[in-house]
């Protein structure tokens, strides 16, 4: 019996339901090198790091943590600008033959704008997930995501930028996500990404102080699993448009959960951490999976509660 | 780009011998194509036991490998809960290793080496301390600690160097000489002539022993610890501030020139 993985997020054809979670996998190009024979063309899309229009040092002092279950991090987004971004990362991804999702950041919906304009002179980009929602920088990203009108605005401005799919990728640190997706869709996403990283902290006991200099860190691992899902269940009730889930995938279990909570692809996060191999085995293993379940259509699965 | 030539492999347990005051574990292992590939100063990415609720990997010095047997040594201190896990792990267990990672020591133009290690930052010296003495070049090593019983990695070197060249101190006298490793420095910066200087330890330490080279005109490497998710290269969290801006320790270190590293 052979088993159709492929899905389409939004006019995003993938082979397969597998990517990653922006800034855990950098431009998969560490993930490549170790990988060897095995290329990075296995996976549904990549998605790198998140961009911005200048380069950005990112935050100062500790930056991750491990937590039961999970890790916070406070990276603050630090990446080489969208200049660099296209002459190296881009330029390398246009060797590899899989799908790239760009996550674009900002401060402003200019400079959102400012990104994708630039990207769109790169054939090499097959979508953007707009990122709405890191809890890690002062201006910008969370700030837009936490509010309807500002959601709908930058997604609206986004939207006239471009003609290729766009993500709107999505923060569980508000009182209801599924006004904030409606928020999004009505704009013009063609795809919902959920969730980022949770709003947390940690403290250093002995010492009395705050372990991360922002005070506030991004909780993610399979602590937040839970947390996603229900994410993803809510927000699928309350949209037409596919939805990338994630938060907390290990395990090809995991994936078919998120996809009948309603998600048509997922992404790997904190994951790629702990098993830097860990996106191409789950794709033989969610496969594996299907066949055992006798599923032939991996698209039958999403939304598919009983 | 660093050349990588990581691999992720399972490394039987041999042994876990605990050490001092038995707060400090160094563990055999099993590993014959990491044994094969590792240069002094890299480390290897360690998973916790399976069905841990512990997510992230732990990087550990190697202190040994041997070619022929295929064991490679790693010296590690119990300061959190993990690595208490990892020194319960039983002989003949498994464990998921990711290495050899990092850019370690370059000696290669050095001809008179001072090595100094404080605590446990003594772990990724003893390689370099061997491959420079098999190179026949003039080794000395400072090692430092609290105490005499937490002085861990003294054995080792005390079988590859002659008493002469092994000087010891402690913060208590309960060993060698009374005080910091920086104030030996000094006093062998006074009386012999080095041309280069290799250092592992507590930030302060480091930062006091690329004071001293600077002043002494010593060119000088520093083996920096920092809290790492991916280890190669991709997660940008184990960041080392530089005079060239952010660079990751995982992959541009952990050795870094002295010259370069922002205090």
């Amino acid at each position: 019996m052979s088993v159709n993985l492929a899905v389409n997020l939004g006019g995003l054809p993938m082979k397969n339901p597998l990517t990653v979670a922006s800034g855990t996998f950098g431009s998969g190009r560490e993930y490549a090198e170790l990988w060897g024979a095995i290329p990075l063309s296995v996976m549904g899309a990549v998605t790198t790091k998140g961009v911005t229009l200048e380069p950005r040092a990112g935050n100062n002092g500790i930056r991750i943590t491990e937590t039961a279950s999970g890790m916070l991090n406070s990276i603050g987004l630090q990446n080489p600008g969208v200049e660099q971004f296209c002459a190296e990362d881009l330029s390398w991804l246009a060797t590899q033959d899989v799908p790239v999702i760009v996550n674009v950041s900002g401060n402003q919906i200019g400079e959102y704008v400012g990104v994708i304009e630039r990207l769109e002179r790169e054939t090499v980009v097959s979508a953007y997930e707009i990122n709405i929602s890191c809890p890690n920088v002062d201006c910008g990203g969370m700030s837009f995501g936490t509010d309807v009108v500002a959601t709908a605005e930058v997604t609206a401005a986004c939207r006239a930028a471009t003609q290729r799919p766009l993500l709107v990728k999505l923060t569980p640190n508000v009182t209801d996500i599924a006004e904030i997706a409606k928020a999004a869709e009505s704009a013009g996403a063609d795809a919902i990404s959920l969730i980022n990283t949770v709003a947390g902290m940690a403290i250093d006991a002995s010492s009395r102080t705050k372990v991360f200099e922002r005070g506030v860190a991004g909780l993610s691992g399979p602590a937040i699993k839970p947390v996603a899902l229900y994410a993803v269940h809510r927000v699928a009730e309350a949209v037409k448009v596919p939805l990338l889930g994630m938060g907390g995938i290990q395990s090809a279990n995991d994936v078919v959960e998120f996809l009948l909570a309603g998600a048509t692809a997922v992404a790997v996060g904190s994951a790629n951490f702990s098993d830097p191999f860990r996106v191409p085995h789950l794709i033989q293993e969610l496969e594996h999976w299907c066949k055992s379940e006798g599923v032939i259509d991996i698209q039958q699965l999403t939304g598919a509660l009983t | 780009m660093c050349e990588s030539n990581a691999l992720l492999v399972k490394a039987q347990v041999i042994e876990q011998v605990s050490l001092g005051d038995g707060s400090f574990v160094e563990m055999l292992l099993d590993a014959p194509r990491i044994a094969e590939q590792v240069k002094p100063g890299q480390f290897v990415h360690v998973a916790l036991p399976e069905s841990s609720q512990h997510i992230l990997r732990r990087p550990l010095s190697v202190l040994g490998a041997n070619r022929i047997t295929g064991l490679i040594r790693l010296l590690y201190q119990v300061v959190g809960e993990g690595t208490r896990l990892l020194s319960e792990v039983k002989e003949e267990e498994e464990l998921s290793l990711l290495g050899p990672l990092g850019r370690g020591w370059d000696a290669t133009k050095a001809r008179k080496c001072l090595l100094i290690g404080g605590g446990v930052g003594a772990a990724p010296l003893y390689m370099l301390a061997q491959s420079l003495k098999d190179r026949g070049i003039s080794v000395d090593v400072v090692l430092g600690a609290t105490s005499a019983d937490v002085l861990v990695c003294r054995e080792s070197f005390q079988q590859l160097l002659k008493p002469s060249r092994l000087h010891l101190c402690t913060d208590d006298g309960s060993l060698g000489y009374k005080g910091f490793t920086t104030e030996l420095c000094t006093q062998l910066l006074q009386k012999r002539k080095f041309d280069y200087i290799a250092s592992c330890g507590p930030e302060p330490m480091q930062n006091a022993v690329a004071e001293l080279a600077e002043r002494a005109g010593v060119s000088c490497e520093l083996s920096l610890e920092r809290r790492m998710a991916c280890g190669i290269g991709a997660c940008l969290s184990c960041m080392v501030d530089t005079v060239d801006g952010n660079k990751r320790a995982c992959v541009d270190g952990p050795v870094f020139n002295a010259k370069e590293v922002r205090w």
